[in-house]
């Protein structure tokens, strides 16, 4: 490896050919991904009447485990690489934002979870693949302190998919738009992660959400509906409040720092604000009023 | 203590030890395993530590299992007590016990592994594999962020403080003081990840290309047969169970 190729980026025909067989490979990654994720779901959904009342469901146990971690790790692999610097050294902070305020929330014991504002932060700073890779790694790193969020990593991942998804389509423009994309992001995210809850944990690991799938367990629903639906009162209403708050962090951004991120300038993710410029105006937005600021400007 | 196993090595027995575990689903089993990893942690200088982040997860994940199962079962036939729509079945006690103590043996070795494992060495370990250096510089970065996170959180609040900040008993007072404290950190965490940025931009982080590593780690063969064993014993436990258990469709 010469030197002049590790500073200076390659260029011709053979790089190039490179560059779409690795593109063609990323693809791959990615569909194999979702199609685990997606497979893994359907056979638990459909097998599970068979599988919770008779012995133990170490079997199902066994198929989400594997099918949800293989589909969270192709993510991961797939997204990665294709991450600039400037994004990639923000996910270190949206993981640990993530974690703090999780462990903060977990011990409150209300019904929710508000465990992934840095990834939501990301996710609309970066784009659907920089969120999806920080939903799964934020995972991984907070499973160091507590191992029972690791299965979880592939819903982790959809949350932040769809925040992105959502900040590309101009639903963080609005801050009354925020809430309500991530109430559907919710809805899905919920439903993926029940059978999670359900036959890897046998149940939910806090006592708010418990009560809730025991109300309706006395009804006589079985154990992964319970908890379907528990995860459709819990989950919409938390991920409404998490991309709210990360609207308020990311609007209370220095338009110096959100203007680093090339998919916010591409797609016009916050509305009312141009590249800070020389010429451009001044800067007088108080920092106490963040929420006002995408309100008040025209937009660009 | 950092353990003076290659780390790839108790990565593998800990992965194994839970894979197996969860495969067998016998209570006996889960029982012995998370009592020999909590002697381990003992052993090792941990066991305060992994006891204490054990207690914190699984202690909430048993009252509500106990509650969930003990009292509502509806597939439960064999009634010990009931108290109009709560019921106590065997089956469903059983059934809490049963995931109960698997994942209490899974949290267990985990958490003895996550504790005696030494990050730098393991994202070493990992990247010589052919692990992207792109995931260990995230994993490393985080595991080193969250401690000064925790000192620059303290310092925040000694500034707001400072200022005339007072939290109250009230819910606003309190969501008003998280607001003080959360928008200064994120924007200085926001604004030192730009700095580290062009820094690392400017040594070429973003490249692709050869890395070379700083760290040496010891491997013996003893150690790569035990894990090539190890992965081996898994998959054929993993297998028996998918094999034995498959749904026979209705």
């Amino acid at each position: 490896m010469s030197l002049q190729s590790l500073l200076l980026p390659a260029t011709g025909a053979g790089s190039a050919a490179g560059k779409t067989k690795a593109q063609r490979n990323r693809r791959l990654l990615e569909l194999g991904g979702a199609a685990a994720i997606v497979a893994t779901y359907l056979f638990l959904v459909l097998t599970q009447p068979a599988d919770i009342a008779s012995g133990p469901a170490s079997f199902a146990a066994l198929v989400a485990l594997g099918g949800f971690l293989l589909g969270a790790v192709l993510l991961i692999a797939a997204a990665l690489p294709t991450l600039p610097t400037p994004t990639l050294v923000l996910m270190p902070v949206a993981l640990v934002l993530n974690v703090v305020l999780g462990q903060l929330m977990g011990a409150t014991g209300l019904p929710f979870y508000v465990d992934a504002i840095g990834t939501v932060l990301i996710a609309v700073l970066a784009g659907p693949a920089a969120g999806a890779a920080t939903g799964a790694l934020s995972t991984i790193v907070w499973s160091f302190f507590n191992p029972t969020v690791l299965p979880f990593a592939a819903g982790a991942a959809l949350i932040g998919f769809l925040a992105g998804l959502a900040a590309r389509g101009g639903l963080f423009r609005r801050f009354y738009l925020a809430p309500v994309a991530g109430f559907v992001t919710g809805i899905l995210a919920g439903v993926v992660s029940a059978p999670i809850a359900a036959f890897v944990f046998g149940g939910t690991a806090g006592l708010g959400t418990g009560a809730v799938v025991s109300a309706f367990r006395a009804m006589g629903d079985t154990l992964l509906a319970a908890i379907t639906k528990q995860a459709l009162i819990s989950d919409p209403m938390d991920k409404a409040i998490v991309f709210a708050i990360a609207a308020l962090l990311v609007y209370a951004l220095p338009r110096r720092t959100t203007f680093q991120f090339a998919f916010v300038r591409t797609f016009r993710v916050l509305a009312g604000m141009s590249p800070a410029t020389p010429e451009s105006q001044p800067q007088t937005q108080p920092e106490s009023q963040p929420e006002s600021q995408p309100e008040t400007q025209p937009e660009a | 203590m950092p353990s003076t196993l290659h780390p790839l090595t108790s990565l593998t027995a800990a992965g194994c030890t839970a894979v197996i575990t969860t495969a067998a689903g016998l209570w006996p089993l889960s029982v012995a395993v998370a009592l020999a990893a909590a002697l381990l942690a003992v052993g090792a200088g941990v066991g305060r530590r992994v006891l204490a982040a054990a207690v914190a997860v699984l202690v909430p994940l048993g009252l509500s299992l106990l509650m969930l199962h003990g009292l509502f079962f509806p597939e439960g036939r064999t009634v010990l007590a009931a108290w109009g729509p709560a019921r106590v079945t065997a089956e469903g006690l059983s059934f809490a016990l049963e995931a109960g103590t698997r994942t209490g043996a899974c949290v267990l070795v985990l958490l003895l592994f996550s504790f005696t494992v030494s990050a730098p060495d393991l994202v070493a370990a990992l990247a010589a594999r052919g692990l992207p250096p792109q995931v260990g510089f995230v994993l490393a970065s985080a595991l080193t962020l969250l401690p000064a996170m925790t000192g620059r959180l303290a310092a925040i609040r000694a500034a707001q403080e400072a200022r005339g900040l007072v939290v109250g008993r009230g819910l606003l007072s309190r969501l008003a003081a998280v607001r003080l404290q959360a928008v200064p950190l994120v924007l200085g965490l926001v604004e030192d990840a730009g700095v580290r940025a062009q820094a690392l931009e400017a040594r070429s982080f973003g490249t692709p290309g050869p890395r070379t590593s700083y760290r040496q780690l010891q491997d013996s063969p003893g150690q790569r047969v035990f894990r090539a064993a190890a992965v081996l014993l898994t998959a054929a436990a993993v297998a028996l169970r998918l094999i034995t258990a498959w749904p026979v469709a209705p």
